[in-house]
C-alpha cells in the first residue's frame, strides 16, 4: 500500500467519522435486537415455565407454519392492508378532486380534511369504537335506525371491517394530500390542449389527469402499505384481535404470543418471518416506485 | 375555411376591474394569416384564448363564419391550437398525441394512423412516431405540436407564441416553415407573438395591441410606413424608431441646432391644434452619418457592428433641454466613428413622422 493511499484513508476516516455515532446508534437499536430475536427464535422458551429453556433449532418456525391461526392472521393482515390502502386511495382521489376546485373557505376545508391523519391512532380508534360503532349510543346505528338497520353490533359482528373503517378514515387524508399535490402539479395547458382537441371532462380525466396522477397514487399506496403493516393501536383498542383471531393482524398476534402467552421462542420466530416478508414486499414495492419516478424524471 | 370576426369582444379576469381585452373589433378574412402582437400584458394571448374558447367572452362577441361563439365550448369550435410550451400529452407517443383529436372525433384506427403518418411526413416526424415527447428535442416537440394541429384540418389555427422556446436559428427556420405551411393549407390562422420581427415577416395583417386595446390593424408595410400613433411607431421596427420631442417652428421642428423641415400638411395640422412642440419620429435608416455641421450634431454613445451595417447610438450635443435626446442611425460604413466622437446625423429620405406630444396620435398622413 502506498503512502498516498494511507493518507487518503486517514482523511476518509476523518470525513466519515462524525457519522459513526449515528451508525452505532442505529445498529444498537435495530440490528442488535434483531440478532437477539433470531437467537430467541431458536429457543423453546416459555416464561411461565421457568427452566424450560432449551435450543430446538428451527422447530419454532415449523410450529409457526403449522399454526392455522398464524395463517389466518397473516391473511387478515393482507386483507387489512390491501383493503385500507385501495379504498382510501379511491376516496382520497375523490376528495382531492373536490378540493382542487376553487371555492370559498378552501383553506379551512383542506385543514379540516387532513385532521384524521393528525389524531393519535389510539384516540382515533377509541373514537370509532365508542362514538361511531357503539351499538347503544354510536352514531352509525343512530343514523341507520330510521332505515331499520339500527341494531348492528359493528365491532363484534364485523370486527375486521370495523378496524378497517377506522384505518380508512385515518389514511384517506394522507392519500388525498399526495393526490392533491399531483393534481396541482398538473400543467394546465395540457388540459387546455385536450379541451381544444375535443375531449370532454370525463375523457380529459381518464386520458390525461389519471395517467399524470398514476405515480402519486402509487407512492401513496406503497407508503401506506409500509406503514399499515405495523398497525397495532387500532386492533388493540377496538377488538383486541377478537373474536378469536378474527381481527388480529401479525403485530397484534405476535404481541399476544409474547406478552400474554409468554411464548418468547414462537413469538420471536413469527417476528422474524414477518420482518423477512415485509422486507421482501417493500423492496419490490420501492423498486417499482423508483422505477416510475426515474421514468418521470426523464419526462420532466 | 373560416372568416373570424371579433365584435367589441372584451374579457375581464375575475378580481380585476380593467379588462384584459377591451372591446376588440377585428375582421379576419378566410385564409388570412393574422398576427396579434404587443408587449406582455397587452392582452394578445387573452384575445387568442377567447377565440379558442379557453377564456370567456364577457362582453361583445366573436363569430366564426357568422356563428356566434359565446358559450360554445372549445371542442365544438373546430379550432386547433399550438401552445407556447407545446402542451404535448406526456403519457402518449407522438402518434397518439397527433391522433388524439381524431380519436375524440371517433375516427377509425387505420384512418387515424393514415392521417397521422401523412402529417408526420410533412413535418419530418415519421421516425419519431413511437417515441414519447420526453425523448424529443425542443424543435421536434414544436413540430409535434404543429402536427397535432394540422392533422385535424381545422377551420382555424390558433398559435400562442409557438416559437418562443426555440433558439434563434431554429426560430427563423421554423418561422418560414410555418408561413409556408399555412399558405399551403389555406386555413385561417391567428398567431400571437411579442416579437415584432415575427409579426412583420409572417402576417398578412398585423394587429398591434397595448393594454387590451387595439392600436392598429394593417399590413406590415402599412404599420411600418404610417403607424397611427407613437406606440406603434416605437414598437414596430428594429431598432426602434427614433422618437424625439421637439419644439415647432414656422418651417418644421427644431432638432438640436438645426431645423428639420416638415411637410406642409403636417405643419398645417400642428398649427391647427395650436401645438408648440411635437413628437417627431425618424427610422434609423432615415438618418445617415455625416461630418459635423452637415446635420444635427451628435456625440457617439455606442456603435453596434452587425457586419453588413452598423447602428450608431448617439445623443444630441446642442440640446438645451435637460435630458439629451438620443438617436440611432444605420450606417453602411464599417467605421462610422469612435465612441465619444462628435459627428452629425443627416436626414436622408422618406417623410418625417409627426405625433401629437400628449396623445401620441399621428398628425397628417
Amino acid at each position: 500500500m502506498t503512502k498516498q493511499s494511507t493518507i487518503s484513508r486517514a482523511e476518509g476516516w476523518r470525513r466519515r467519522g462524525p457519522l459513526l455515532p449515528a451508525l452505532i446508534f442505529t445498529i444498537v437499536v435495530t440490528q442488535v435486537p434483531f440478532a437477539f430475536t433470531l437467537y430467541y427464535s431458536t429457543q423453546s422458551w416459555n416464561l411461565v415455565r421457568p427452566g424450560s429453556r432449551e435450543f430446538i433449532g428451527l422447530r419454532n418456525y415449523l410450529y409457526v407454519f403449522r399454526d392455522s391461526q398464524f395463517r389466518e392472521v397473516a391473511l387478515n393482515t393482507v386483507i387489512l392492508i390491501a383493503g385500507t390502502v385501495l379504498i382510501s386511495a379511491v376516496l382520497g382521489l375523490a376528495v382531492a378532486l373536490l378540493l382542487n376546485r376553487t371555492f370559498r373557505g378552501r383553506g379551512v376545508v383542506r385543514t379540516l380534511v387532513i385532521t384524521p391523519f393528525l389524531i393519535t391512532p389510539v384516540a382515533g380508534a377509541l373514537l370509532w369504537k365508542t362514538a361511531m360503532f357503539d351499538p347503544v349510543f354510536g352514531l352509525v346505528n343512530f343514523v341507520l335506525q330510521p332505515l331499520g338497520l339500527g341494531d348492528v353490533e359493528w365491532v363484534s359482528q364485523f370486527p375486521l371491517a370495523s378496524v378497517m373503517a377506522n384505518l380508512i378514515w385515518r389514511w384517506t387524508p394522507f392519500m388525498m394530500l399526495l393526490i392533491l399535490a399531483g393534481l396541482q402539479s398538473m400543467p394546465t395547458d395540457v388540459l387546455e390542449a385536450g379541451r381544444v382537441d375535443g375531449a370532454g371532462p370525463i375523457t380529459l380525466f381518464r386520458e390525461l389527469t389519471l395517467p399524470h396522477l398514476r405515480r402519486f397514487i402509487e407512492l401513496g399506496v406503497v407508503l401506506g402499505a409500509i406503514y399499515l403493516i405495523n398497525t397495532f393501536g387500532a386492533v388493540y383498542m377496538m377488538t383486541q384481535g377478537g373474536p378469536g383471531v378474527e381481527s388480529a393482524n401479525l403485530p397484534f398476534y405476535i404481541y399476544q404470543r409474547a406478552f400474554l402467552g409468554f411464548d418468547i421462542g414462537q413469538a420471536a420466530a413469527m417476528g422474524v418471518i414477518t420482518v423477512v416478508a415485509t422486507i421482501l414486499i417493500s423492496t419490490l414495492a420501492l423498486r417499482l416506485l423508483f422505477k416510475t419516478f426515474t421514468a418521470t424524471r426523464e419526462a420532466a | 375555411m373560416a372568416e373570424i370576426a371579433y365584435k367589441s369582444a372584451s374579457c375581464i379576469y375575475e378580481g380585476t376591474d380593467t379588462p384584459a381585452v377591451d372591446r376588440l373589433t377585428l375582421e379576419i378574412e378566410d385564409g388570412e394569416f393574422v398576427v396579434l402582437v404587443g408587449p406582455s400584458g397587452s392582452g394578445k394571448s387573452t384575445a387568442l384564448r377567447m377565440l379558442a374558447g379557453l377564456e370567456d367572452i364577457d362582453e361583445g362577441t366573436i363569430t366564426i363564419n357568422g356563428t356566434d361563439m359565446v358559450g360554445v365550448p372549445s371542442k365544438d369550435r373546430d379550432i386547433a391550437m399550438v401552445f407556447q410550451n407545446y402542451a404535448l400529452y406526456p403519457n402518449m407517443t407522438v402518434a397518439e398525441n397527433m391522433g388524439f383529436a381524431l380519436k375524440m372525433r371517433g375516427l377509425a384506427k387505420d384512418e387515424r394512423r393514415r392521417k397521422v403518418e401523412r402529417a408526420a411526413q410533412l413535418l419530418d416526424l415519421t421516425e419519431m412516431l413511437d417515441r414519447k415527447p420526453a425523448k424529443l428535442s425542443g424543435g421536434q416537440r414544436q413540430r409535434v405540436a404543429m402536427g397535432r394541429a394540422i392533422v385535424r384540418e381545422p377551420q382555424v389555427f390558433c398559435m400562442d407564441e409557438p416559437l418562443s422556446n426555440l433558439d434563434a436559428k431554429l426560430r427563423v427556420q421554423t418561422r418560414t416553415q410555418i408561413a409556408a405551411l399555412q399558405r399551403r393549407l389555406g386555413a385561417t390562422t391567428v398567431y400571437v407573438t411579442h416579437d415584432q420581427v415575427e409579426a412583420m415577416t409572417m402576417g398578412d395583417r398585423v394587429a398591434v395591441l397595448k393594454d387590451g386595446l387595439l392600436q392598429q390593424f394593417a399590413t406590415p408595410t402599412e404599420l411600418y410606413d404610417s403607424p397611427v400613433n407613437a406606440f406603434v411607431a416605437g414598437f414596430i421596427g428594429s431598432p426602434a424608431m427614433n422618437l424625439v420631442s421637439a419644439p415647432v417652428t414656422s418651417e418644421g421642428v427644431k432638432l438640436g441646432g438645426t431645423t428639420l423641415p416638415l411637410e406642409r400638411d403636417q405643419l398645417a395640422e400642428l398649427h391647427e391644434h395650436g401645438l408648440t412642440s411635437a413628437t417627431v419620429g425618424l427610422r434609423p435608416e432615415q438618418l445617415e452619418v455625416a461630418h459635423p455641421g452637415e446635420g444635427v450634431d451628435v456625440r457617439i454613445d455606442l456603435v453596434e457592428e452587425l457586419g453588413s451595417d452598423s447602428y450608431v447610438h448617439a445623443h444630441l450635443t446642442a440640446d438645451d433641454t435637460g435630458e439629451p435626446a438620443t438617436l440611432v442611425a444605420r450606417s453602411h460604413s464599417r467605421t462610422p466613428g469612435r465612441l465619444g466622437e462628435t459627428i452629425a446625423f443627416r436626414k436622408s429620405h422618406g417623410p418625417v413622422h409627426v405625433f401629437h406630444p400628449e396623445t401620441g396620435q399621428r398628425l397628417a398622413a
